[in-house]
C-alpha cells in the first residue's frame, strides 16, 4: 500500500517532479564534479610542480671536509652504495634520480664545467630544458654529450660536431648530440655520461652528489627523505629548500583557494536544492488534507512524503554523480590535459548530501500536522 | 494602473517575495565573491610565486663561461666581463617597473679566509641582503636577497651593507665549529701574498640549501674592494611579476606587426620585461630562468582556467537557485493569473506584470547580494592570501544585469505555461 501510494504520488505529478529532478541532477553534478576535483587537485598540482626539477640532494656528510683542503673542492663519495640503494628505493613517487660528478675540464685551453651524470635521467630531472638536436637516450653511451647554450655559443659548437675535453693530461672525445637551453647555470656546462667524467677525472666509482625529483606533497617528500637517510647513514640527504618550501607554501594557498570556492558552491547548490524541495512540499498541502480527511495518520502521511522526497534525492543524486564524473573528466582534460579519475567516495557523499538537502527541504511538512482538512478542502 | 498592480503585489504578500529575494541575495553573493576572486587570482598567485625567487638572470653579454656549480661562480676575478652596479637603479624606470619585485647582484671572489689561525680557501659571495638602491627619479628602492632568495635562512642576523661584516655558510661553519662563531672576527684576502687582508665580523650562520653554504657571504662592496673591481657585478637576479606565456608571447617579437608589438611590449610577459631590462642595461644578456618561469606560467594558467570553470559552476548554481524560486512564484500564483485573465487581461499584460516584479526583485536582491559578496570575497582573500580582495565596483552592474537576466529567464518558462491557463478551470479550483 505504502509503495503503491508512493508510486502514484511520483507518477501523478510527473511535470513538476521533472523540474525538481532537473534541479537535483544539475546540483548533484556540480557538487560531485567539484568534490572530485578537490580530492584530486593536490596530486595533479604536485605533478605540475615537478617541472621545478630536483627537490632532494644526497651528498657526502659534511664532516668529511678536512680542514685546509678548502671548501672549493667538494668532497666525493663512493657510487656503489648510494646508487644501489637508490635503485632499490625507486618507488612510484621517484620521478627521476641522477648522480653528478662535476669537474673543471679544458676545451682548447678554455676552462668549462663538465657534469658527469646519467643523461637519460638528467633530462627527466629538468623537464624545462629545451634541447636542440637529439637527446642521449642511454646512460651507457660513452661518446655523446649535451652542451649548454652558452658553451655552444662560445665554442661555436653545433649538434654533430666533435668536442675534445681534457683534464690533467687525460682526454675524452665526444660528439655533441644536442644543445641545452636551460635558462640557468646549466647553460654554461657540458653534460656527459658518468663513466666518461669519472675516467677523465681519474675518479672511477666516485660521484659528487645525487639529485632526486620526488613527486608528492611535502609530507611525502619528507618521509621519503627520512627513509633515504636511514638507508644511507654517513650521507647527507637534504631537501632543496628553494623548491620544497615555495612548493609547499604555494600548494597550501591554491588548495585553500579551491577548497573555499568549492565550499561556497556546495552551500549554494545545497540551498538551491533545499528551496526546490520546499516548494514541492508546500504544493502537497491539498493532498495532505485529503488524506487526513480519509483517515490517514499524520506520521504516515508525512512518512509518505518524506519517502517521496528521499527517493527523488537519491535518484537525482545518483544521476547527478554520473554527470558529475563526466564533467570532472572534461575539467581535467581542459585544465591539466589529463583526465581526472573518479574517486568512489564522491558517490555516497553526493547522494547523502542530496538526500539530506532534499529531506531538509521537506521539513516544513511537519507543520502539516496542524492542517485542518476541512479548511484545505474548502480551498482556503 | 500597471505600476499600482506591481506595487500592490509587493505590499500584499511580502513574505512570498522574501523567499525569491533571499535566493537572489545568496546566489548573487556567491557569484560576486567568486568573480572577484577569479579576477584577482592571477595577480595574487603571481606574487605568491615570487617565493620561488628570481625568474630572470642578467649577465654581461661578452662574458667568458662562468665556472658555476650550484650557484657559486669559481672563476678568478680577472676573467670575464662585468656589469655596472650604478645602473641597476634604472631597472625601476622601465615600463613594467612596478612588476619588478626585487633584484640582487652577485660578485663571487675566490679568497683565503683566516679564522683562528687556520687558512681556508673558499669563495666570498658578495651580495645585498637589504639594500636601498637609488632610483633615477630620486627615490630609493629597498631590495636584495631577502626578495630574490626568500628561502635563505640565517641564525643570528644578516650583515649590514655598509659594515665590515659577513655571514658564514652553514657547511663551511661546520668544518671548523670553533672558529666560525657569531661575534668572532675573521680576515679575508684575495690570495696569500697579494692585497691587504680585510677583517670581517661574523653576524650570522646562513643556510641556503645550495653551494653558498660552503662560502662566506659578504656585502657587495666588500667583495668589490677585495677583488679590485669597485662598482662591478657579475650576475643580477631579478624577480618580476609576469603574465603566463600565451600564443602572442611565444612568437618572435621581430615577426610581430606594429600593433601586436605594442600589445606584446605593454603586457608583462617575461620576454617583454627581458627586453626592457636589456634596453636599460646595455651590454647585458637577460635570460628567463626557465625552471622557475615555466613552472610558474604553467601553474598560473591552469589555476586561471580552473577558477573560471569553478566560477561558471558558481554562476550556474546561482542561476539555478534564482530560476527555481522564480518558477515557483509563478506557479503559486495561478489563481491570481486566472482572475486577471478572466477580467480581461491579455497574456502580455500578465507577463509584463510578473516580469516587472521579477526585475525589481532581482535589482534589490542583486544589490544586497553584491554587498554580501564583497564581504565574502574580503574574507576569502584574507584567509587564503592574507590580504583582503580589493573592491571592484565594475562588478556591480554585471551582477545586477546577471540577476535580472536569470530572474527573467527563470520566469519565462512558467509564464509560457501560464499563457495556456484557461481561466475557468482555475477559478473552479481544478
Amino acid at each position: 500500500m505504502f509503495t503503491r501510494l508512493l508510486w502514484k504520488l511520483l507518477h501523478a505529478s510527473r511535470g513538476r517532479l521533472v523540474v525538481a529532478l532537473v534541479a537535483l541532477v544539475s546540483g548533484a553534478a556540480v557538487i560531485s564534479a567539484l568534490l572530485n576535483l578537490q580530492f584530486n587537485i593536490e596530486r595533479k598540482l604536485t605533478q605540475e610542480f615537478r617541472t621545478l626539477g630536483a627537490n632532494l640532494v644526497i651528498s657526502p656528510a659534511r664532516d668529511v671536509h678536512s680542514v685546509g683542503s678548502g671548501a672549493d673542492s667538494p668532497a666525493v663519495m663512493d657510487q656503489g652504495v648510494v646508487l644501489s640503494e637508490i635503485e632499490k628505493m625507486r618507488t612510484q613517487e621517484v620521478v627521476a634520480a641522477a648522480p653528478y660528478l662535476y669537474i673543471v675540464a679544458q676545451v682548447k685551453t678554455k676552462p668549462v664545467i663538465v657534469a658527469g651524470t646519467w643523461l637519460d635521467e638528467a633530462t627527466k630531472l629538468a623537464p624545462t630544458w629545451k634541447i636542440a638536436g637529439g637527446e642521449v637516450a642511454s646512460r651507457e653511451d660513452g661518446t655523446s654529450c649535451l652542451v649548454g647554450r652558452n658553451v655552444a655559443r662560445q665554442l661555436k659548437l653545433a649538434p654533430g660536431e666533435q668536442l675534445e675535453l681534457t683534464y690533467l693530461g687525460r682526454t675524452a672525445r665526444t660528439t655533441v648530440a644536442g644543445i641545452v637551453d636551460a635558462g640557468g647555470p646549466e647553460d654554461n656546462q657540458v653534460f656527459v655520461n658518468l663513466p666518461v667524467a669519472q675516467e677523465l677525472a681519474g675518479m672511477t666509482g666516485q660521484i659528487g652528489l645525487v639529485q632526486l625529483s620526488i613527486n608528492g606533497a611535502s609530507k611525502t617528500v619528507a618521509a621519503y627523505a627520512q627513509r633515504l637517510a636511514t638507508a644511507l647513514p654517513g650521507f647527507e640527504v637534504r631537501p632543496i629548500r628553494q623548491v620544497t618550501e615555495a612548493e609547499g607554501e604555494l600548494l597550501n594557498r591554491i588548495r585553500l583557494l579551491i577548497l573555499s570556492m568549492v565550499l561556497l558552491i556546495l552551500i549554494l547548490t545545497a540551498l538551491c536544492v533545499l528551496a526546490t524541495m520546499a516548494a514541492l512540499a508546500m504544493e502537497r498541502r491539498e493532498d495532505v488534507g485529503l488524506m487526513k480527511a480519509l483517515g490517514g495518520s499524520i506520521t504516515r502521511i508525512v512518512g509518505l512524503f518524506l519517502a517521496e522526497v528521499g527517493v527523488l534525492g537519491a535518484v537525482g543524486g545518483l544521476a547527478g554523480c554520473i554527470a558529475g564524473v563526466a564533467l570532472s573528466h572534461w575539467m581535467g582534460q581542459r585544465v591539466f590535459g589529463t583526465a581526472i579519475s573518479a574517486r568512489w567516495e564522491i558517490f555516497p557523499l553526493t547522494v547523502a548530501l542530496m538526500v539530506g538537502a532534499a529531506l531538509a527541504g521537506a521539513l516544513p511538512l511537519r507543520r502539516l500536522g496542524n492542517v485542518k482538512p476541512a479548511v484545505i478542502l474548502r480551498g482556503e | 494602473m500597471f505600476a499600482r498592480l506591481v506595487r500592490e503585489s509587493f505590499v500584499r504578500n511580502p513574505r512570498r517575495k522574501i523567499l525569491t529575494a533571499a535566493a537572489l541575495v545568496v546566489g548573487m553573493a556567491v557569484a560576486t565573491a567568486t568573480l572577484t576572486v577569479a579576477l584577482d587570482v592571477g595577480d595574487r598567485l603571481a606574487r605568491e610565486f615570487r617565493s620561488l625567487g628570481a625568474n630572470l638572470l642578467v649577465t654581461p653579454e661578452s662574458d667568458t663561461l662562468p665556472l658555476e656549480i650550484g650557484g657559486v661562480d669559481y672563476r678568478p676575478v680577472d676573467e670575464g666581463a662585468y656589469l655596472d652596479e650604478t645602473s641597476l637603479g634604472k631597472l625601476k624606470t622601465i615600463f613594467w617597473r612596478h612588476n619588478i619585485v626585487g633584484f640582487t647582484p652577485f660578485l663571487d671572489v675566490p679568497a683565503i679566509v683566516s679564522a683562528d689561525g687556520v687558512n681556508l680557501r673558499t669563495t666570498l659571495v658578495g651580495t645585498w641582503y637589504e639594500h636601498a638602491v637609488p632610483v633615477p627619479d630620486g627615490t630609493k628602492f629597498k631590495t636584495g636577497a631577502s626578495a630574490t632568495h626568500p628561502w635563505w635562512k640565517v641564525q643570528g642576523r644578516w650583515f649590514h651593507d655598509d659594515a665590515n661584516e659577513c655571514v658564514v655558510g652553514a657547511a663551511l661553519a661546520a668544518t671548523n665549529p670553533g672558529a666560525f662563531i657569531i661575534g668572532k672576527t675573521i680576515t679575508v684576502a684575495k690570495s696569500e701574498s697579494a692585497g691587504q687582508p680585510q677583517s670581517l665580523v661574523i653576524t650570522g650562520i646562513a643556510s641556503t640549501g645550495d653551494a653558498q653554504d660552503r662560502t662566506v657571504l659578504v656585502p657587495l662592496s666588500v667583495a668589490q674592494n677585495l677583488s679590485g673591481h669597485p662598482g662591478k657585478i657579475r650576475q643580477l637576479f631579478v624577480s618580476a611579476l609576469t603574465k603566463p606565456a600565451d600564443s602572442l608571447s611565444e612568437r618572435d617579437p621581430q615577426t610581430l606587426s606594429a600593433k601586436e608589438y605594442d600589445r606584446w611590449f605593454c603586457s608583462p610577459y617575461i620576454s617583454s620585461i627581458s627586453l626592457q631590462i636589456r634596453q636599460v642595461l646595455p651590454g647585458s644578456d637577460v635570460r628567463a630562468i626557465r625552471r622557475v618561469a615555466d613552472t610558474e606560467g604553467r601553474i598560473l594558467s591552469r589555476i586561471g582556467i580552473l577558477l573560471w570553470i569553478v566560477t561558471l559552476a558558481a554562476l550556474a548554481g546561482a542561476g539555478l537557485a534564482v530560476a527555481a524560486t522564480a518558477a515557483t512564484t509563478v506557479l503559486e500564483r495561478r489563481d491570481e493569473i486566472g482572475i486577471m485573465k478572466a477580467i480581461g487581461a491579455t497574456n502580455s499584460v500578465v507577463a509584463g506584470i510578473f516580469l516587472a516584479e521579477q526585475v525589481l526583485l532581482a535589482l534589490a536582491g542583486g544589490a544586497l547580494g553584491f554587498g554580501a559578496g564583497v564581504g565574502l570575497a574580503r574574507i576569502l582573500g584574507e584567509s587564503v592570501f592574507g590580504t583582503p580582495s580589493s573592491l571592484r565596483v565594475v562588478l556591480l552592474p554585471v551582477v545586477l544585469g546577471l540577476a535580472a537576466i536569470i530572474a527573467i529567464l527563470g520566469s519565462l518558462i512558467p509564464l509560457r505555461r501560464a499563457a495556456h491557463f484557461q481561466p475557468a478551470p482555475i477559478l473552479r479550483g481544478e
